[in-house]
């Protein structure tokens, strides 16, 4: 019998709230414990999909430092989403400029290769921002500074405002899987999508003059590759630390959802935008406070204040699971959630073919 | 001598507020035989074909008043353009359209993120015997719209309503455009031509008789304006009708106007002249 309890209607019984319309929801859990920054997800996601054509400038996937600006500069202050949880009223929003997203340098490649210069290999000018430029910058002071990486993706939300404030319906959230698109047929790069997504997770084309975004990497989920395999996205299965889960968010007996609605420590990244994200995150954690001479202090170095203005109020309550849980195991205890959290994971990372037979 | 003093001038008083009150009742709709929403269409003579050819000296203009569009994108409410100057003339077979008006900057590149273009559209019902909603039409009563946009020049285009809007394959339609001057003055001309006979489904048919609807668009790139954010006019009409004087029904009425209100005159004149005369 399967887990998911199909009605007389077709559609399932299922605690989770999908979008109308949709009959899944794809998600993805992103654990920051274990994130190094290394950009290998940016790009195996830029060599897929935006090495050139007007994309150079654009990582679908990015991994920023926090605290921090982030990518587009400033992204967090930019406007758009929801006004309230009713989802009637959009936030103004703007577009970033190029400066904001960080221009392509040029470096003076010919002048060494081929001129004989013997200056350092640089940008030629006009270096003054860029994606990652205050990597591992962070805050706080020595020996209590900190900082840690936050990979981004689009997060084919729930309520996605991107959608709403097109006024041509050429962006859309796919039924089958709510995976969020840009219908390049219908885009006429109005550009009302990029002001609208609060996360600026859509990106105009200067080129194409069209807007694109993350897909999801919906090719490789249906399996379209040279070897008829499905594949979760490329920014997930190629990061050497493994810290992505990729399914189904109403897949009940998936890691996603026990993490997410049961266990309630994954959480999206600022809810107060009211789009309901489907990309969700372990909070980070950090070594406890030093002093000057180095003792431990019961203090936590990454303020609890700057991590719930990044995940809200619920940020608690998930430190709180996890703390709790990692002492059962400590103590010698068993704890499902730690063995999710970790490498032993019994359900599975990638869980992407459970509805295929629905 | 007193009696037929006055009689006279009596007289010549009423001839003369006759005389004056016949002149307004002929002479003022002669004199503003255009209404409101009409925008004439002169006999093409002379060369047409670019923005700034000769032969726009001699085609009158319209001005018409443009206002924001009710849209529910952004900031809808925050355009630009206030007026559009529309020339409009036909003959040898083709219909041309002039459309001027002020834009401090020349704006013909999306090649940035935040860069618009300056754009401009006149719109007609593919059906013209009934006069579609004015925002971009509606599902059962289309519009043809004749779009240049400095950045990707001349579309024709189909819209049933809001965000329905589709380029069609084969316009018929050209456009050709130039922005001139500085500052305030500084001008976009755009020239449309289009042959009369443009057979096409979803096309408008330009007859040769009755008026044909027409409304006009423009956008402000450097103001962001872009989709419905947008400057746009009520509808107006071309008179394509039998002749310059316009529909004969309104002739004839002004006619009966002019001699009814002459006989009404020159009974109280009468009657004036009678009373004052039987009092003698």
């Amino acid at each position: 019998m399967s887990s998911q309890n199909e009605q007389q209607d077709g559609s399932e019984d299922t605690h989770v709230n999908v979008a109308d319309g949709v009959d899944h929801q794809v998600a993805m859990v992103m654990d920051l414990n274990k994130c190094i920054g290394c950009q290998t997800c940016t790009i195996a996601c830029k060599s897929l999909w935006t090495e050139g054509g007007g994309r150079e400038y654009m990582y679908w996937n990015n991994v920023e430092t926090k605290p921090g600006e982030g990518y587009p500069r400033g992204w967090e202050d930019s406007g758009g989403g929801w006004k309230s949880g009713e989802h009637s009223e959009r936030e103004t929003g703007e577009i970033p400029s190029e400066e904001e997203y960080g221009r392509p340098w040029e470096f003076n490649h010919s002048e060494i290769m081929y001129e004989g210069s013997d200056e350092p290999l640089r940008p030629r000018e006009g270096a003054e921002w860029g994606p990652n430029w205050d990597e591992d910058q962070g805050a706080g002071e020595y020996p209590n500074s900190y900082y840690f990486y936050l990979p981004r993706i689009c997060n084919h939300c729930t309520h996605p405002s991107c959608v709403e404030a097109c006024p041509r319906s050429a962006i859309y959230k796919r039924a089958e899987d709510g995976i969020v698109l840009v219908d390049q047929d219908r885009c006429r790069g109005y550009r009302y999508c990029v002001e609208g997504c609060p996360y600026k997770k859509v990106y105009y084309n200067t080129v194409s003059k069209q807007s694109e975004k993350c897909i999801f990497c919906y090719p490789r989920l249906e399996g379209e590759g040279p070897d008829g395999e499905t594949y979760a996205p490329a920014c997930a299965e190629e990061c050497p630390p493994q810290l992505r889960l990729v399914g189904f968010l109403d897949d009940e007996a998936g890691p996603i959802y026990k993490l997410v609605e049961e266990y309630e420590v994954a959480l999206p990244l600022h809810p107060e935008f009211q789009t309901q994200p489907n990309v969700y995150y372990i909070p980070p954690y950090a070594p406890p406070q030093h002093t000057d001479e180095g003792e431990t202090v019961d203090v936590e170095r990454i303020p609890r204040e700057y991590l719930e203005e990044l995940f809200g109020e619920r940020v608690h309550d998930a430190l709180d699971t996890i703390e709790r849980e990692r002492q059962r195991v400590r103590q010698g205890g068993e704890s499902e959630l730690m063995e999710l959290l970790q490498h032993k994971n019994p359900a599975k990372q990638y869980r992407l073919e459970v509805f295929d037979d629905a | 001598m007193p009696d037929t003093t006055t009689r006279r001038r009596t007289l010549f008083a009423a001839a003369a507020v006759a005389v004056l009150v016949t002149l307004s009742a002929v002479a003022a709709p002669l004199a503003s035989a255009r209404p409101a929403h009409e925008i004439p269409v002169a006999p093409a003579s002379g060369d047409l074909s670019g923005p700034t050819t000769d032969g726009w000296e001699d085609v009158p203009a319209a001005t018409v008043p443009l206002a924001s569009a009710p849209s529910s994108v952004p900031n809808a409410d925050q355009t630009s353009i206030e007026r559009v100057h529309v020339q409009a003339a036909r003959g040898d077979g083709r219909l041309y359209l002039r459309l001027q008006w002020h834009d401090a900057t020349r704006d013909v590149a999306t090649n940035e993120t935040r860069a618009f273009a300056d754009s401009v559209a006149v719109q007609f019902p593919v059906n013209t015997s009934s006069r579609p909603p004015i925002a971009m039409g509606g599902p059962t009563n289309r519009v043809n719209v004749w779009y240049w946009s400095g950045a990707t020049g001349t579309e024709e285009l189909l819209a049933g309503g809001a965000g329905s809007t589709t380029e069609l394959q084969s316009p018929s339609v050209n456009a050709s455009a130039v922005h001139r001057g500085s500052g305030e003055n500084a001008t976009w001309t755009v020239v449309y031509t289009r042959d009369v006979d443009a057979p096409g489904a979803n096309r408008t048919t330009i007859a040769d008789d009755g008026d044909l609807d027409v409304a006009f668009a423009v956008w402000n790139g450097s103001n962001s304006e872009r989709a419905g954010r947008k400057s746009v006019s009520e509808w107006h009409y071309f008179p394509f009708g039998p002749g310059p004087e316009g529909p004969p029904y309104e002739t004839v009425l002004w006619t009966i106007a002019g001699i009814a209100i002459v006989g009404v005159v020159a009974v109280t004149a009468f009657g004036v002249h009678r009373s004052r005369g039987g009092m003698n």
